[in-house]
C-alpha cells in the first residue's frame, strides 16, 4: 500500500499548477536551458541589399564562383549561363573574364559526375575563342587525361570529346605540351585496351570493369579522336597555318630585304616560348617531356608506339562494322605518316 | 520500401574497393583496368603536383582513394608500380607542410602498408617517417607517425632481433639528441627509446648511450626525459612484464566455456589462441632467461656520466632547472654515485647549504645524500654533513617529524657508511629513544639497532645489548676499517647446507642407522653424494637432460678430488656435533658453509633449492610469531633501489600532533564497512549479490496486500466442507511433492 500510494503522490506532483505570485517573477520550468552568453564583440555579417541590379560582369563572377556547389543542376545552370553570355557578347569583345580565371574553375568539372554538367562543360569551351587556349593546353591536358582512363565509361566517353575539340583548338600545342605526347598516346591505348598483344585481340577473355556507358559507341568516338591526335602529332606537314616554320617564312615575307632575319630576333609570339628549357618546374622523365618537331614525336611513335597500334588497328579491322570503319579513318593518318618517314 | 540512396561512386560505376576485390582474385586479367588507373594516378597527381597546397576537389574520385587503391594492389603488379613507393615518399617529404590532413594520413598509412607488402624495407620507411615526425608542427600527424614508427619497429623485432635496423635507428636518434643540444627535438628520441625499452625491445648499451645523451641536454624538456628514463625506466619496463603476464586468458577456464557456451567459429578462434598463447609460454618457460640490465648498470663511464650531470645542471649557475628537476637531477646522480661506488667531492659540499628545515622537499634533498653516501666516501667528508643535520633536524626543541627526518636521514647515511658518526653524537642521537613523540622514538631505535650490528663499540655500554656485548667481548665483532671490504659469501649458503645436513640425517634414519652414525662413513658419504646427485634431478623443474651432463661434469670434478678428504672432514665435524650439538660456534658453522661452496660444484638445482630455501626464509621472517629479530629494513633492501624521501619521512605520521582527531577516526575506519546490517542481513544482501532467486515464503511476504485481500475473504465464507477437501489437498500435494509431484524426477 506504502508504495502505490507513493507513487501516485510522485505522479500527482507532475500536474500540480505552478502558484503565480504578484510581483515575483515567474518560476523557470525545470527543463529550461539557460541561452544567454557572453561576447566581447558581436559581429553582424554585410547584408549585400543594393538598389541597382548587378552588373553582367559581376553576375558573371558570381555563377563561375558556383562552379564548385554540391547540387548538380546548379553546376549545369551556371555553365548555362556562363555560354550564354560568353556567346551572346558582342562580336571582338573581349570575354567578360579572361580564360586564365575562368579555366581553372571548369577544369574539375571535366571529371565531374553528372553527365549533364559534362555536355554543358563541352558546349562552353566550345565558345571559348581558340587562340586563348593554346596557352592552357598544358593545364587542361592532365584532367582529360584523368577522364580518359576514368572507371566511369561516360567520364572517359566525354573526356574523349573534350580531347577532339581541343585538337581542333589547338592541335599544334596540344601534341607539343610536356607530357602531351607520350603520355597522351598511353592514355588512348589504355581506353582501346590495346597495349599487350594479347588484351588487343578481338577473342581475348578479358574482363572489363565497370558498366559501359549510356552513350554509346565510346570506341569509334575514342578511334575518331586517335586519328586527329595522330594527324596533327605525326600527320604530314602541309603547307599552312599548322607548322611553325611555314609561317615563319610567311612573316619574314612581311620584312623587306635587309632585314629579312629579323624576325627571328623579334619577341616570339607564343606566351612561353622558352617553356622546353623547363627552367622552373621538376626535372621531366622521358613521359613528361617535350616533343616539339615532328620528328621527334614521330622518332617516339615509331619506337613505343608503332606496333602495339597497328596490331590494334588490326584487328579492330577484323571487327569489322562501325569500328572497323572507324579504324580505316586511324589506318590512312598512320599510312601518311609512314610514307611521310621521319620528315625532311 | 525507401529507395537506397546511391552513392556519388555508384553512379557512375567508378567503384575502385570492387575493382580492387577483383584484382586480389585474378590479378592477370584486370591488368588493363588497372593501368588505366595508374594512368588516372598519374594524372591526378601531376593537377596535385602543380599547386600542392591548393587542393581542388577532383571530381568523384580524389587522389587519396588512387593512392590507397593502388597501395592495396601494388604487389599484383610490380614492374607497373615500381617508382609508387618513391613517388609517394617523395609527395610526403616535399609537402608535409601543405597537405591536407586525409591526404597526409593516407600517405603514411599507404607507406605502411607498402612495408606490409615487402615492397619497401622497414629502413626506408622509417627514414621516412622520423625526419617528419621531428619537423612537423602538426599534432594530429606526430601522434600517428610516433604510433607508426613504433609499431613498425615492433613488428621487426618480433620473430628475431633485428640488430641492423636497431642499430641504425639508435644511430639516428643519438644524432638528433647530439646534434643540436639546445632543441627540444630530442624528445622524440627519448620517447622512443623509452618505450622501446619499456617493451624490452631495444635493452642495449646503446639505446642507454641515446638517453645519456639527452640527460647531458641543454634543454630543460629534453634533459629531465633523460633523467626520468633512468629514474623509472626499469621499472616501468617490469611493471609492463607482470601486467603481460596477468592478462593471459586461462587455458582451462576457455575449455571450460566453450562445452557450455553457444559454439561459433568466433569462440573456436579465441580457444584456438588461448591454447597457442600458452604453448608458447610454456616454450618461453624452458628458455634461459634472457639477461636484462638496469639501464644504469648498462652506462659506460658512470664516473664521467655524473660529473658532467653534476657540474653542468646542479653546480653550474647558469642552468635553468627548477628546483624539482634539480632534485630529479640530483636524484640521478648520487643514485650514480651510491651504485658504482663513485667519487664527486664537491657533491657533499653541495648538499650542506641545502639542508635546513626550512628548504622545500628537504626529505629529498636527505634521501639524495643518503643515496651518495657508500662505503668508500671519507668518512671527513660526510662528518660535517651529519653533524649539520644533527644540529638542524634533531632538538628537544624542533617539531616530530622533523626531529624523524633528521634521524632516519642519519640512519641511512650510516647504514652506508658507518664511520660517518662521532661517537659522542651518536650517543647523543640515541638518547632520543626515549622521546614522547612515536616517530621520533622509532627513529632513534632503529639508529641503535644499526649500531648494534655494525658498531657497537661506539655505544654506550647499556645500549649495546646482550647480542652485541657478547660477541664484543669475544672479540669477534671488529670495527671495520675506512675501506675494508667484507668477505664475499653466497647469499643463503648457509642455509642450503644446513637442509643438506637434514636431508642426510633423515636418509640415515631410514638406512636403519642412528641419525648421526658414523660408521663405513666414507663408502655411505660416497653413496649420498650420488643418490643427492639424482634425487636433486627429480625435484627440478628445469629440463633433464641439460642437467644430467651438469651431473656427469659433477661426478667427475668430484672423483678427480681427493675422494677421502671432504669425507673425513665431514665426518669429524658429525663427530663434533655429536659431541656437543648445542655449543656448535658459529667460527665452525662459517667454514662448514663456506666449504660447501669452495669444495664443490653448485648444480642448477642445487641453486634452485638456495632460491627457494632463501625465500623461505624470507617469509619465515616476517611471520609475526617468529621469535627471531625481524630483519631491519636497511638490509632487506636491495642496493640497486632507491631510497626515496617518503622513507626519510618514515614514522613521521605516528607522530601524535600530526593526525588531526578526523585523521584518526578515518584511520581506524579504515577497511570497515560503512553501515551496520544485522548477519541476517548481509547474507541476504550477500545472496541477492549473486543474483540467487527468493524463496516461497520471501515472495508470500513481499505480497501486495491488495493483492491477498480478495483470497483472504473468501477463506472467511468457506464452508466446512470446502474447508476440509482444501485441507485435504493440502495434505496430498505434501505427499506427492508438490504441485507437479516429484514422480518423473
Amino acid at each position: 500500500m506504502g508504495s502505490s500510494s507513493k507513487r501516485k503522490k510522485d505522479k500527482q506532483k507532475d500536474f500540480q499548477k505552478p502558484k503565480l505570485k504578484v510581483g515575483k517573477t515567474k518560476a523557470k520550468p525545470d527543463n529550461y536551458t539557460d541561452t544567454s552568453f557572453k561576447a566581447k564583440s558581436i559581429v553582424l555579417t554585410q547584408q549585400s541589399l543594393h538598389l541597382v541590379a548587378p552588373t553582367s560582369n559581376a553576375t558573371f563572377t558570381h555563377n563561375l564562383s558556383l562552379l564548385n556547389v554540391k547540387s548538380d543542376s546548379q553546376r549545369r545552370d551556371s555553365l548555362a549561363y556562363l555560354t550564354t553570355t560568353i556567346s551572346s557578347r558582342p562580336v571582338n569583345s573581349p570575354l567578360p573574364q579572361p580564360v586564365s580565371v575562368i579555366l581553372p574553375s571548369l577544369l574539375p568539372l571535366i571529371l565531374d559526375g553528372s553527365t549533364s554538367v559534362r555536355t554543358q562543360l563541352l558546349k562552353l569551351l566550345r565558345t571559348l575563342p581558340p587562340g586563348d587556349i593554346e596557352d592552357h593546353v598544358a593545364q587542361l591536358l592532365p584532367y582529360v587525361r584523368a577522364g580518359m582512363t576514368h572507371l566511369g565509361a561516360d567520364i572517359r566517353s566525354s573526356a574523349v570529346e573534350i580531347l577532339s575539340w581541343m585538337i581542333e583548338a589547338a592541335g599544334e600545342s596540344t601534341v607539343s605540351c610536356a607530357g602531351g605526347w607520350i603520355k597522351t598516346l598511353n592514355c588512348f591505348l589504355s581506353v582501346l585496351g590495346w597495349h599487350t598483344e594479347e588484351s588487343s585481340q578481338w577473342s581475348s577473355t578479358r574482363a572489363s570493369f565497370g558498366k559501359s556507358g549510356t552513350q554509346g559507341k565510346p570506341m569509334v568516338k575514342t578511334l575518331g579522336a586517335l586519328a586527329l591526335f595522330l594527324d596533327s602529332g605525326i600527320g604530314k606537314p602541309f603547307t599552312g597555318d599548322a607548322d611553325n616554320e611555314m609561317s615563319g617564312e610567311d612573316e619574314s615575307a612581311d620584312w623587306p630585304f635587309p632585314i629579312s632575319q629579323t624576325a627571328q630576333h623579334m619577341i616570339s609570339d607564343s606566351s612561353t616560348p622558352f617553356a622546353y628549357l623547363n627552367l622552373f618546374g621538376k626535372p621531366r622523365d622521358e613521359e613528361g617531356e617535350m616533343y616539339e618537331t615532328r620528328e621527334d614525336r614521330f622518332r617516339v611513335f615509331a619506337t613505343r608506339f608503332q606496333p602495339a597500334i597497328e596490331r590494334g588497328l588490326k584487328s579492330a579491322r577484323e571487327e569489322g562494322g562501325e569500328i572497323g570503319r572507324a579504324s580505316s579513318g586511324v589506318s590512312k593518318v598512320l599510312k601518311e605518316a609512314i610514307a611521310y618517314g621521319p620528315g625532311p | 520500401m525507401v529507395k537506397r540512396k546511391l552513392g556519388a561512386l555508384e553512379k557512375v560505376e567508378a567503384d575502385l574497393p570492387n575493382l580492387q576485390h577483383k584484382i586480389r582474385r585474378d590479378p592477370k586479367s584486370y591488368i588493363e583496368d588497372f593501368r588505366a588507373q595508374h594512368y588516372q594516378y598519374e594524372s591526378h597527381r601531376e593537377i596535385f603536383m602543380a599547386a600542392p597546397s591548393s587542393a581542388t576537389d577532383t571530381g568523384v574520385i580524389s587522389l587519396r582513394d588512387l593512392i590507397d587503391f593502388i597501395s592495396h594492389v601494388a604487389d599484383c603488379y610490380p614492374d607497373i608500380c615500381k617508382d609508387f613507393p618513391q613517388q609517394l615518399i617523395d609527395m610526403l617529404m616535399q609537402h608535409h607542410l601543405l597537405l591536407e590532413t586525409e591526404l597526409r594520413e593516407k600517405l603514411v598509412g599507404s607507406l605502411v602498408l607498402l612495408k606490409k607488402k615487402d615492397i619497401i624495407d622497414s629502413a626506408t620507411l622509417l627514414h621516412t617517417l622520423f625526419p617528419i615526425l621531428v619537423s612537423t608542427p602538426s599534432k594530429t600527424l606526430r601522434a600517428l607517425l610516433f604510433q607508426k614508427i613504433l609499431s613498425e619497429l615492433r613488428t621487426a623485432n618480433s620473430k628475431t632481433t633485428n640488430h641492423k635496423l636497431n642499430r641504425t635507428m639508435q644511430t639516428v636518434l643519438f644524432n638528433l639528441v647530439t646534434s643540436d643540444r639546445t632543441s627540444a627535438k630530442g624528445l622524440w628520441a627519448i620517447k622512443i627509446t623509452r618505450e622501446l625499452w619499456k617493451r624490452q625491445i631495444w635493452t642495449e648499451a646503446k639505446a642507454v648511450e641515446v638517453m645519456k645523451e639527452a640527460a647531458l641536454s641543454l634543454n630543460e624538456k629534453v634533459v629531465i626525459g633523460g633523467v626520468r628514463f633512468f629514474l623509472g625506466g626499469d621499472k616501468e619496463r617490469e611493471e609492463l612484464e607482470d601486467e603481460e603476464s596477468d592478462e593471459e586468458v586461462s587455458v582451462g577456464q576457455v575449455k571450460h566455456q566453450l562445452t557450455i557456451n553457444k559454439k561459433t567459429r568466433k569462440k573456436a578462434r579465441v580457444a584456438e589462441k588461448a591454447i597457442k598463447a600458452a604453448r608458447n609460454k610454456e616454450r618461453k618457460k624452458g628458455n634461459p632467461n634472457p639477461l636484462n640490465f638496469s639501464a644504469l648498470h648498462l652506462l659506460h663511464d658512470p664516473q664521467g656520466f655524473a660529473d658532467n650531470m653534476f657540474f653542468k645542471h646542479l653546480q653550474n649557475g647558469k642552468s635553468k632547472l627548477n628546483l624539482e628537476q634539480k632534485l630529479q637531477v640530483l636524484q640521478l646522480v648520487s643514485r650514480l654515485v651510491g651504485l658504482h661506488k663513485l667519487h664527486i667531492m664537491p657533491l657533499y659540499s653541495y648538499f650542506q647549504k641545502y639542508l635546513t628545515p626550512r628548504q622545500p622537499s628537504v626529505t629529498s634533498f636527505l634521501a639524495s645524500l643518503a643515496q651518495a653516501s657508500h662505503d668508500l666516501v671519507p668518512p671527513d667528508v660526510l662528518e660535517p654533513l651529519v653533524q649539520k643535520i644533527a644540529n638542524e633536524f634533531v632538538s628537544e626543541a624542533s617539531a616530530g617529524e622533523v626531529a624523524t627526518a633528521g634521524l632516519n636521514a642519519i640512519r641511512e647515511i650510516c647504514a652506508r657508511q658507518p664511520l660517518a658518526i662521532e661517537e659522542t653524537l651518536l650517543q647523543d642521537l640515541v638518547m632520543y629513544k626515549k622521546s614522547k613523540d612515536k616517530g621520533v622514538m622509532m627513529a632513534s631505535k632503529g639508529l641503535l639497532s644499526l649500531y648494534r650490528d655494525v658498531g657497537a663499540q661506539m655505544l654506550k655500554k647499556r645500549d649495546r645489548g646482550k647480542e652485541a656485548a657478547m660477541s664484543l667481548r669475544a672479540g669477534e665483532r671488529q670495527e671495520r676499517r675506512y675501506g675494508e671490504q667484507a668477505v664475499g659469501e653466497i647469499q643463503g649458503l648457509e642455509l642450503l647446507a644446513k637442509w643438506k645436513d637434514e636431508e642426510r640425517r633423515k636418509k640415515n634414519i631410514e638406512n636403519g642407522l642412528p641419525s648421526d652414525a658414523e660408521d663405513d662413513e666414507v663408502e655411505n658419504d660416497e653413496a649420498d653424494w650420488a643418490a643427492w646427485n639424482v634425487e636433486d634431478d627429480s625435484d627440478s623443474d628445469v629440463d633433464g637432460e641439460w642437467i644430467n651432463v651438469e651431473d656427469d661434469v659433477d661426478i667427475v670434478l668430484s672423483d678427480s678430488e681427493d675422494e677421502g678428504k671432504p669425507a673425513s672432514k665431514k665426518a669429524k665435524q658429525e663427530e663434533e656435533a655429536k659431541k656437543d650439538a648445542e655449543k656448535e660456534s658459529e667460527a665452525d658453522k662459517v667454514i662448514d658453509f663456506m666449504k660447501l661452496a669452495t669444495t664443490r660444484i653448485l648444480t642448477p638445482a642445487d641453486l634452485a633449492k638456495l632460491a627457494e630455501l632463501r625465500a623461505q626464509a624470507a617469509a619465515d621472517a616476517t611471520l609475526p610469531g617468529n621469535k627471531g629479530r625481524v630483519a631491519a629494513p636497511w638490509t632487506s633492501r636491495h642496493t640497486d633501489d632507491p631510497l626515496t624521501a617518503e622513507e626519510i619521512e618514515g614514522l613521521a605520521a605516528l607522530s601524535a600532533a600530526r593526525a588531526t582527531r578526523e585523521e584518526r577516526i578515518a584511520h581506524a575506519k579504515e577497511g570497515k564497512t560503512s553501515d551496520h546490517m544485522s548477519k541476517e542481513a548481509r547474507r541476504k544482501e550477500r545472496k541477492e549479490e549473486a543474483g540467487k532467486s527468493s524463496t516461497n515464503k520471501e515472495k508470500a511476504r513481499k505480497k501486495n496486500f491488495l493483492m491477498t485481500l480478495g483470497k483472504a475473504r473468501s477463506k472467511n465464507k468457506r464452508s466446512l466442507v470446502e474447508t476440509r477437501a482444501v485441507l485435504r489437498a493440502h495434505v496430498d500435494r505434501g505427499k506427492r511433492g508438490g504441485r507437479r509431484g516429484n514422480v518423473g524426477q
